[in-house]
């Protein structure tokens, strides 16, 4: 389970987040849903502990964001939204990276990579540089990095974009795959359908703060719109920043 | 866990940058240009040292009919005489004639009125390799005046002797040592350039590089200390950079065997004690080096800038080479203080064969280590800034 409670954060004079609050639980995939620049990125990397925040504060399991940040860390699988990866290494050098850093057993980590490898279907790609991959297989290298330590929650930054429809197809087929067993789900779009289709939760941000949450069922009956894009608009007032 | 993660990261840099051509380049290519540029001024200074000794001197001159006299003492003394250039200032600045003698029609009318002759003589001072012709037709020149001189006092029954007071003898102290010190001068240099070089491309890969790669957000995700994952780089910078100064002190080292200096008058006995002295006493500068270069490049917003601030970084250790071989400095003890220029004025001593005391050496060291570890320490604090993942 994540929590933030009322967290503000500035870079310089431009305030990026003015409050938000929320509460992603156990066993759902919820959706932060916004337009560009409406702090999307800058609350999941104050989730994943790059970021401090400058008021209000945060937990994930109960662990502090702040004051025990390895230990909040420990229980986050996160995909950002670049990929990052080391062209000179091959997928399986990056799971092991990944898993030394957490501090995994060597040779409870060799079976995690194999499972993981069988789980996002690398087989063919597992011992290739990564400098040599299509973008759909460096995303897969990139998720299995983040799930090396078998984390209980996973943040996913954007997850499907720059994917092709098969991409997009299986990588929501695994978001679901990891709510069903019992993870907590908690990923950024601007991609409407997308968030209708797959949230159980939807958060809404605009302009640095949480102007709506529910199911997309309690969205839309709220605002009285026939689909989750009407009531989107009429929440934030402005259809800038959507797809 | 510090430990943990300082060698996972450690391991990782490692397997990637050796992975990386340009790298490994850098570290196993370039410490070889030290010893061989020094072998190849050795090998063409104790040829061209050699060979214009044995060579006679090759003088053009002008106005010949003039002088007979004197030409026919230049010749009897080694000087082969080449007819003169019609425009002696032209073929010196040309540079078609190292020297010219040029003498006017007026010569013989003043010697045998018994008043100074003039002669001329063209070179151009700021053209090294003509010095020791010049040199040495200036001398055949005095040779021939100061006998004439002799001469002419006999011819008036004064003995010569009155009108030579000063009876001057240079005594050259210099040893084959002392004279291969010289040349040893640019040792310490490419020891200490060594240090920055081997290391330069893992410092920038591994802090600049990787915030370019945008994957320094994804490490620093990890339930990572920072200090231990800025060890780790710098580690790793100073792992490469110790390849290349070994590899620079095998060099110079197996020097001796490749070109055989005895025989151009030169001695250099770099004898494994004192290269190993000189390994011992570089060690923290290698830190120095290897945390310096990772704060620099850390800070560089990218690659290419990285680079930039880089190769000023590489200059720093010039300087006190360069003071050195402009005016060699008495050793005071605050110089001691100073990491770099201490290192490279021990070294000079070691090299040339003169004891260092161990409260220098140790003074010297406990500096640079000092330094060293506020470097660290900045490295860290540059680590624990939120602005270091992100590029712009």
């Amino acid at each position: 389970m994540i929590t933030l409670d009322d967290v503000h954060k500035s870079y310089g004079k431009v305030k990026a987040l003015r409050g938000v609050s929320l509460t992603v639980a156990d066993g759902q995939i919820t959706g932060l849903l916004g337009p560009n620049g409406a702090g999307k990125t800058t609350t999941l990397r104050i989730v994943y502990g790059v970021l401090a925040p400058d008021a209000g504060g945060g937990s994930v399991d109960g662990r502090d964001l702040v004051s025990s940040r390895a230990e909040a860390q420990r229980r986050l699988g996160v995909l950002p939204h670049a990929q990052g990866l080391y062209p000179r290494l091959t997928a399986r050098e990056h799971l092991r990276y990944s898993g030394r850093l957490h501090g995994l057993e060597p040779g409870a980590l060799e079976r995690r990579i194999e499972e993981l490898v069988g789980f996002l279907d690398m087989g063919e790609f597992a011992d290739r540089r990564t400098e040599g991959l299509s973008h759909g297989q460096k995303v897969r290298v990139a998720l299995a990095r983040a799930l090396v330590h078998d984390p209980a929650n996973v943040v996913l930054d954007e997850p499907t974009s720059g994917l092709d429809v098969a991409g997009t197809r299986a990588m929501r087929a695994l978001m679901r795959r990891l709510r069903d067993q019992g993870r907590c789900v908690l990923f950024s779009s601007h991609v409407m359908h997308e968030v209708s289709e797959l949230c159980d939760r939807v958060v809404v941000i605009a302009r640095g703060k949480v102007v709506a949450t529910g199911t997309p069922q309690e969205l839309r009956e709220r605002t009285g719109s026939p689909t989750l894009e009407d009531a989107f608009v009429a929440i934030i007032g402005s259809e800038e920043g959507l797809e | 866990m510090r430990r943990r993660v300082f060698a996972a990261v450690l391991g990782k840099e490692l397997l990637d940058n050796l992975r990386d051509r340009r790298a490994v380049l850098m570290a196993l290519l370039f410490p070889l240009l030290g010893p061989t540029l020094m072998g190849v001024t050795l090998e063409v200074h104790g040829r061209s040292s050699r060979s214009s000794a044995d060579k006679p001197l090759e003088l053009p001159l002008l106005g010949r009919e003039h002088a007979p006299n004197l030409a026919a003492f230049l010749e009897e003394n080694g000087a082969r005489l080449l007819p003169g250039p019609a425009d002696p200032e032209r073929a010196v600045r040309d540079g078609t004639a190292d020297l010219v003698l040029s003498i006017p029609p007026e010569f013989g009318e003043r010697l045998r009125a018994g008043r100074p002759a003039p002669v001329r003589l063209y070179s151009d001072r700021s053209r090294q390799q003509t010095q020791d012709s010049v040199e040495r037709a200036r001398k055949l020149l005095e040779a021939w005046s100061a006998r004439t001189g002799a001469q002419r006092l006999a011819a008036r029954g004064v003995s010569p002797v009155v009108a030579a007071p000063l009876a001057v003898e240079s005594v050259d102290l210099s040893t084959p040592e002392s004279r291969a010190a010289l040349l040893l001068g640019i040792m310490p240099y490419f020891l200490i350039l060594a240090l920055f070089i081997g290391g330069m491309h893992v410092a920038i890969d591994t802090t600049a590089g990787e915030r370019e790669r945008q994957s320094l957000e994804p490490l620093l995700l990890h339930p990572v200390p920072r200090g231990a994952v800025v060890a780790a780089k710098i580690a790793a910078t100073a792992t490469f950079a110790s390849v290349a100064l070994i590899e620079t002190f095998l060099g110079f080292g197996l020097l001796p065997l490749a070109v055989p200096m005895e025989r151009f008058g030169f001695s250099i006995r770099l004898d494994p004690g004192v290269l190993v002295r000189c390994f011992v006493l570089v060690l923290p500068l290698l830190f120095l080096a290897a945390a310096l270069m990772v704060v620099v490049a850390g800070r560089a917003r990218s690659f290419k800038a990285a680079q930039a601030s880089m190769s000023f970084v590489v200059i720093i250790p010039a300087f006190p080479s360069m003071i050195l071989a402009i005016m060699p400095v008495k050793l005071e003890r605050w110089m001691l203080f100073i990491p770099g220029f201490a290192e490279q004025v021990l070294f000079a001593r070691l090299i040339r064969g003169e004891a260092v005391p161990l409260g220098h050496a140790a003074l010297t060291m406990g500096a640079t280590l000092a330094l060293a570890l506020l470097l660290v320490l900045a490295a860290t604090r540059l680590f624990e800034s939120e602005k270091i993942a992100f590029t712009g």
